[in-house]
């Protein structure tokens, strides 16, 4: 069996999306945009933009360079190509925000942003999906965990696609007046496919082999995530299908949504099952703060498939589409992968700088790289902000929304300090700092 | 006519585990005479080395799909059809562990830790077991750059990692 080396660049990815996150909070706190006015708007495009590329999808990305090699027992199929794609989605993603920007007229510039941003975006995420999938490929058949990377890989083609289509739409080429109503049909596909399969279902499929490792629980069962894994794989295509339906104005489209919808809450309920089950099963009592806050994250997880499910019986969904989709990229997606990053950036830091002298001087734990008590607050401070945000959301309070995202944007800057800390070797008290041969880590690349 | 025991490794290595450990103990099972008829989704080479150096010869035969079905038979001289082992390149057979560790109820990356630490006090040549219970990616790297030899899989159950390691000779 081959050893998994560190990839170089995936501390890049993360301080890149940090830097993406805290510019959208910002941005929100600064009066930018208010969800609930106007869902499409140009401003809204913006953050959700800035939230779901800049933030979630590199830091997955990076994530995932690090990790599917773990769960595929292969290496990385060419580590040389994750800096170009990083290069490529900041470069895109910025072109796109400025082409949002002119077409909400904050900006006078060219209506050819929109399709040159979405094309190096997609150029990025190419560059990112034929690597992980060469990857997955050489491991076939896949490991169950796997297969949730290997359709979110899926997805995110299919979201870029869409996207790809909108901005020729959106910036008035002759190409995209063929399709006048891809906009109004296309989005929810463009949506479904980005923050459920890609983000959602890639975040799930990782999950299953972090938390099970992280609370030393027994990931061997063979029917752990299958449930979760087909009912999602049905809700997504479901979900295609009924989206597909909807641009050809076929009818029966409300029934394939609400059956894809079916399928999904059904997948959200064992995948929450699988969960539980590994936290009982755990063999390590005291759980880190990092598994606490994952599974703190996943309340919220319960809360969006919970509230999703109460909207729509009651009719409501449509006037609370904003809060939910809050409450999933903050309180469940950024919760869940800032809880992660204060596990995965203190031991790639810990590996690197004492893996070449371990076992021949006394090394510190990864344990000892982080204060869990401080960053305790900060991760309270985080949930409490989002939870906050989303009910201001929900009873349509412009400026209380504004203030309880001040709040997340300082639990952030908090969180962000101990990664910064972790790096540094800050807390690591002193003999055990720095013994002979080991060096202090660059900030934001890996030797490996 | 010589009897022979079924190993079939190819659903262990779809799996990503190594079969090292699963043939070894299906060798220690054989009785006098008996050979092992081992199933592989490739052509295990290195394996040849191995097995002619504990006395086994071997017969190969591929299957449908790329997929090769090989018998060891035990080589008393007897055994005419098998060809020639080759010369042992390196391995062969490795002396018993003189370091036993239970790994398994360790935090991450405690394992890790130990198993290194305990590499350290080795001589040249002396191999350390240990159990765990995942398989240690990150470890791999380290045994790489230090020049030691591993070989490792899953128990049958699918819960314990048996690793053995090498301190390079």
């Amino acid at each position: 069996m081959i050893g998994t080396s560190l990839c170089k660049w995936a501390i890049s990815y993360f301080a890149v999306a940090i830097v993406w996150l805290l510019l959208a909070e910002v941005l929100v706190v600064a009066g930018f945009c208010f969800p609930n006015h106007d869902i499409g708007g140009p401003d809204t495009l913006v953050i959700v933009h800035m939230v779901s590329i800049g933030w979630l999808s590199t830091v997955l990305c990076g994530a995932l360079f690090q990790f599917v090699p773990v769960l595929a027992a292969r290496p990385l199929y060419a580590e040389r190509w994750t800096l170009p794609a990083l290069a490529l989605l900041t470069l895109g993603l910025t072109i796109l925000l400025a082409g949002f920007l002119t077409l909400g007229g904050h900006f006078n510039g060219s209506p050819r942003l929109l399709p040159v941003g979405a094309s190096l975006l997609i150029a990025g995420f190419a560059l990112v999906v034929a690597n992980l999938g060469m990857t997955l490929w050489s491991a076939r058949p896949l490991p169950g965990p796997a297969r949730f990377v290997a359709a979110g890989l899926g997805c995110i083609c299919v979201t870029a696609a869409f996207g790809g289509m909108f901005s020729l739409v959106l910036s008035g080429t002759a190409i995209g007046a063929q399709w006048p109503d891809l906009l109004v049909s296309g989005v929810p596909i463009h949506a479904i496919a980005g923050l459920g399969g890609w983000l959602t279902f890639t975040a799930m499929g990782v999950s299953y082999r972090l938390l099970a490792m992280f609370m030393l629980a027994p990931d061997s069962d063979a029917r752990l995530g299958r449930l979760a894994w087909l009912a999602g794989i049905a809700a997504l295509a479901v979900g295609a299908v009924g989206g597909v339906l909807a641009l050809w104005r076929a009818t029966g489209v409300k029934l394939a949504l609400l059956l894809a919808g079916a399928a999904a809450l059904l997948s959200l309920i064992a995948y929450g099952r699988d969960m539980l089950g590994l936290y009982r099963a755990r063999k390590r009592r005291a759980l880190e703060l990092n598994t606490r806050m994952s599974l703190v994250a996943l309340a919220s997880l319960v809360a969006v498939a919970i509230l999703g499910a109460v909207f729509l019986a009651t009719g409501s969904l449509q006037s609370h589409v904003g809060a939910l989709a809050f409450l999933v990229a903050f309180g469940w997606l950024t919760g869940l992968v800032l809880a992660n990053l204060y596990k995965i950036v203190p031991f790639l830091t810990w590996l690197e700088t004492y893996g070449p002298v371990m076992g021949r001087v006394p090394t510190p734990r990864v344990q000892d790289l982080v204060d869990e008590r401080r960053a305790l607050k900060w991760f309270m401070l985080f949930f409490a902000g989002s939870w906050a945000a989303t009910l201001m959301l929900l009873v349509d309070e412009a400026p209380g929304f504004r203030v309880a995202v001040a709040v997340v944007t300082l639990a952030t800057l908090g969180l962000g300090e101990e990664l910064i800390r972790a790096r540094r070797l800050a807390d690591v008290s002193e003999p055990l700092r720095l013994p002979t041969g080991a060096v202090v880590p660059h900030l934001l690349v890996s030797r490996n | 006519m010589t009897q022979f025991i079924d190993v079939d490794v190819r659903p262990i290595l779809r799996a990503g585990g190594e079969p090292f450990s699963i043939i070894m103990a299906a060798l220690a099972r054989l009785e006098p005479g008996e050979g092992l008829r081992l199933y592989a989704p490739f052509k295990p080479v290195p394996l040849f080395d191995v097995m002619a150096s504990k006395g086994f010869a071997h017969r190969e035969a591929e299957l449908e799909g790329g997929e090769w079905e090989i018998r060891f038979l035990p080589d008393d001289g007897s055994s005419d059809a098998a060809e020639p082992a080759p010369a042992v390149a390196s391995g062969g057979d490795w002396p018993e562990p003189v370091v036993h560790l239970d790994n398994r109820d360790l935090d991450p990356p405690e394992p890790m830790v130990r198993i290194l630490a305990a590499m350290e006090r080795l001589a040249p040549g002396q191999p350390l077991f240990a159990l765990l219970s995942r398989e240690p990616v990150f470890l791999f790297l380290e045994l790489t750059k230090r020049g030691h030899q591993w070989r490792g899989g899953f128990t049958p159950q699918n819960d314990t990692y048996q690793l053995t390691v090498r301190v390079c000779a």
